[in-house]
């Protein structure tokens, strides 16, 4: 057991498995971090994630065009955008009933929609597509071990990755990125700036649960090519977690995604080996280490002060 | 009001914020979020390709058509009656357990382990103790985030929303190994023993005694919330923390004190549920009762006579949608969906009443 550990295809097989399965919650956290700068807290971001891969498989699947069903869920998470920004920064409800709320519908409607457009109880005859291929890049995908790591992923996940310093430079090097993070900090004096308030906490609410529903489309359409109910199993919850792990900034964000990928990369190699421990123990770890990190997370001295925070002008 | 503000501005109404909410606003958004509810529900219906009426009166008759159905309706609510009322004691002191769903699962497995542990106990010690294990189970699994929060100020929602998937990964690993009928193809537990199973309270119906139970439970929590000294607390935490900190009560002690009465009657839900109704224990059977409570508890205004009529009124979805299913083909999915409907249209209507139209 412990000799198949340390081969070197296992040790390559799960940390390129890491960057694939560290995708989705990647995409949902960048788009979290934009939306909580903007001093909204969503916690809705499992639901625009369900939302997102389904709308993006069942895109896909009547179109026959997988970039199209990417496309759609992209859109599915910007409508559910909407109505988070809809009910937070315009009626002002509570933010955390708002985001349980959404994540309830979710669920609810895509289970319905489902159940509408397929019909069948069977399982099986479970719809399914053809899922994206990894785009192996020519010559560098032929490096033995960091070919098959680097250079042999999903195109989104080189998008995920690219994302990463996009949104690094969006923050903290653009006029826009500035008045973001004072949004979150002090809404008031961006107000008085005449800044537009309200439109700009719509623009980043709509964009991070568009990220969300790109992280749920990703689920669908690259890792299985099809939707179960219920598919995306916390990593919404996860998504939070990191941005809080990651202490709101970028970089840190992608360090803390990568940590849960390895965990759950690692899990699904393991099960191949077939090892001694309950597997139900690594499926338990991601949530147990997020339990961790949220003990540990106490100095939030990157947290907007306004999060969550509806801003009422006098 | 920015948004609203600047487009209505050019007409001569305006939106203005109220310092108070109106009070009919607030009286009116149950209806109103209900009937805005049934016409989404409508148009869903619609979606499905079935006629509304037929659908609508299906349901109806599935939920209330018969005594039968009625009391299936009630079976259907008992467990919810459970959960809003968990979340209810919660959210009252705004502490957001989220992790009814796993409570109940973990006063299920508690359960299960007092019948088989006491199972030579006869029936009438033997249901009182399952229960008593049923709120130890859940109270400990609700004490957990408490105590998180309260020493390292871990974030009570996504430490609840976390631990109900570990709770479920454990009664998965309890179900595929050491509690397995080992000549059963599905992972479960063998047949629960008979002496610990809740009497039946009316003849031929499945209506259980954890109806009585929960009732029971609603009228303590209500004795609970608004006739005693941690009612005070609980309710001074909930309006204004920081003056129930100066008010000299102890925050963290009430903090712990209401994540194990609320995971307590989660527990309970879960301890009911799976005496009353299943002949075992499994993986699925219980799934989503923690999670419609929160439904149920924001529907019921927090209130545990609220929250009674919010299950019951949920608890007949569910069992009408069943026959709307059989008769029209639409899927009981529907009412999941229907029931968080419900819930975004109450928020936002709550949100509009703190808005009022004045002339400009």
């Amino acid at each position: 057991m412990m000799s198949d550990l340390l081969q070197a295809t296992f040790v390559v097989g799960v940390l390129a498995g890491m960057f694939r399965v560290a995708t989705p919650v990647l995409f949902a956290a960048l788009g979290e971090l934009i939306t909580e700068r903007s001093g909204v807290l969503n916690l809705g971001v499992e639901g625009c994630m369900l939302v997102g891969g389904f709308v993006g498989f069942l895109v896909a699947i009547l179109s026959g065009s997988l970039w199209a069903g990417v496309a759609a869920s992209m859109a599915g998470g910007a409508v559910m955008g909407i109505l988070v920004a809809f009910m937070s920064t315009t009626l002002k409800v509570e933010q955390i009933v708002t985001g349980l709320s959404l994540n309830l519908f979710a669920s609810g409607i895509t289970f319905y929609w489902y159940r509408v457009v397929f019909r069948s109880d069977e399982i099986t005859n479970i719809p399914t597509i053809t899922p994206f291929r990894p785009i192996e890049i020519p010559f560098l995908s032929e490096i033995p071990y960091l070919g098959e790591l680097l250079f042999s992923q999903y195109a989104l996940t080189y998008l995920a990755l690219l994302l990463v310093p996009v949104i690094w430079f969006l923050l903290y090097r653009t006029k826009q990125g500035l008045h973001l993070r004072c949004l979150g900090e002090n809404p008031r004096a961006l107000d008085m700036r005449g800044v537009n308030v309200t439109r700009l906490q719509y623009l980043a609410v709509v964009f991070g649960c568009m990220m969300a529903g790109l992280g749920g489309g990703f689920l669908t359409t690259v890792s299985v090519g099809l939707f179960i109910p219920g598919i995306t199993a916390g990593r919404g919850w996860l998504a939070i977690v990191i941005v809080i792990a990651g202490n709101w900034k970028p970089q840190q964000i992608l360090a803390a995604a990568l940590i849960f990928g390895f965990l759950e990369s690692l899990q699904l190699n393991l099960r191949g080996l077939g090892q001694e421990l309950p597997y139900q123990i690594f499926l338990a770890l991601p949530y147990i280490v997020a339990i961790a990190i949220l003990i540990r997370g106490r100095m939030r001295s990157e947290a907007p002060l306004s999060l969550g925070v509806p801003y009422l002008r006098e | 009001m920015i948004g609203v503000d600047e487009k209505v501005t050019k007409l001569t109404f305006k939106f203005q914020r109220r310092t108070e909410p109106s009070r009919l606003g607030q009286a009116l958004a149950v209806p109103v979020a209900l009937v805005a509810a049934l016409a989404v529900s409508s148009i869903l219906i619609r979606a499905a390709g079935a006629n509304v009426a037929e659908a609508l009166e299906a349901m109806y008759l599935g939920a209330f058509g018969s005594q039968n159905a009625l009391l299936e309706t009630l079976v259907q609510a008992t467990p919810l009656i459970f959960t809003g009322l968990a979340v209810t004691v919660a959210f009252r002191a705004r502490i957001w357990n989220i992790g009814a769903e796993g409570q109940l699962v973990a006063g299920a497995i508690t359960a299960y382990w007092a019948s088989v542990t006491f199972s030579g106990l006869p029936s009438i010690a033997l249901i009182p103790t399952v229960l008593f294990f049923a709120t130890v189970g859940g109270a400990l699994w609700g004490i957990i985030p408490g105590y998180l929060k309260v020493r390292f100020e871990a974030d009570e929602i996504i430490v609840t929303v976390l631990l109900n998937y570990v709770i479920q990964y454990l009664l998965s690993y309890l179900l595929s190994g050491p509690w397995r009928d080992p000549n059963a193809f599905f992972i479960q537990t063998r047949l629960l023993p008979e002496a610990a199973t809740l009497p039946i309270l009316f003849s031929k119906s499945r209506l259980h005694l954890g109806f009585v139970i929960a009732l029971t439970v609603a009228f303590v929590a209500y004795v609970l919330l608004w006739k005693t000294s941690l009612g005070y607390e609980i309710r001074a935490l909930g309006y204004r923390p920081n003056v129930a900190r100066h008010k000299g009560i102890n925050v963290a002690k009430t903090i712990v004190l209401v994540m194990a009465i609320s995971g307590a009657i989660a527990g309970l839900a879960g301890g009911t549920e799976l005496f009353g109704i299943h002949p075992r224990l499994r993986l699925d059977a219980m799934h989503g009762f923690g999670f419609t409570g929160i439904l149920v508890a924001l529907l019921g205004r927090l209130h545990p006579g609220g929250v009674v009529l919010a299950a019951i009124l949920f608890g007949a979805l569910v069992n009408g949608s069943s026959r709307m299913q059989i008769v029209t083909g639409v899927p009981v999915a529907l009412v999941y969906a229907i029931q968080s409907i419900v819930i975004l249209f109450l928020m936002a209507a709550d949100g509009l009443s703190r808005f009022q139209l004045r002339k400009r």
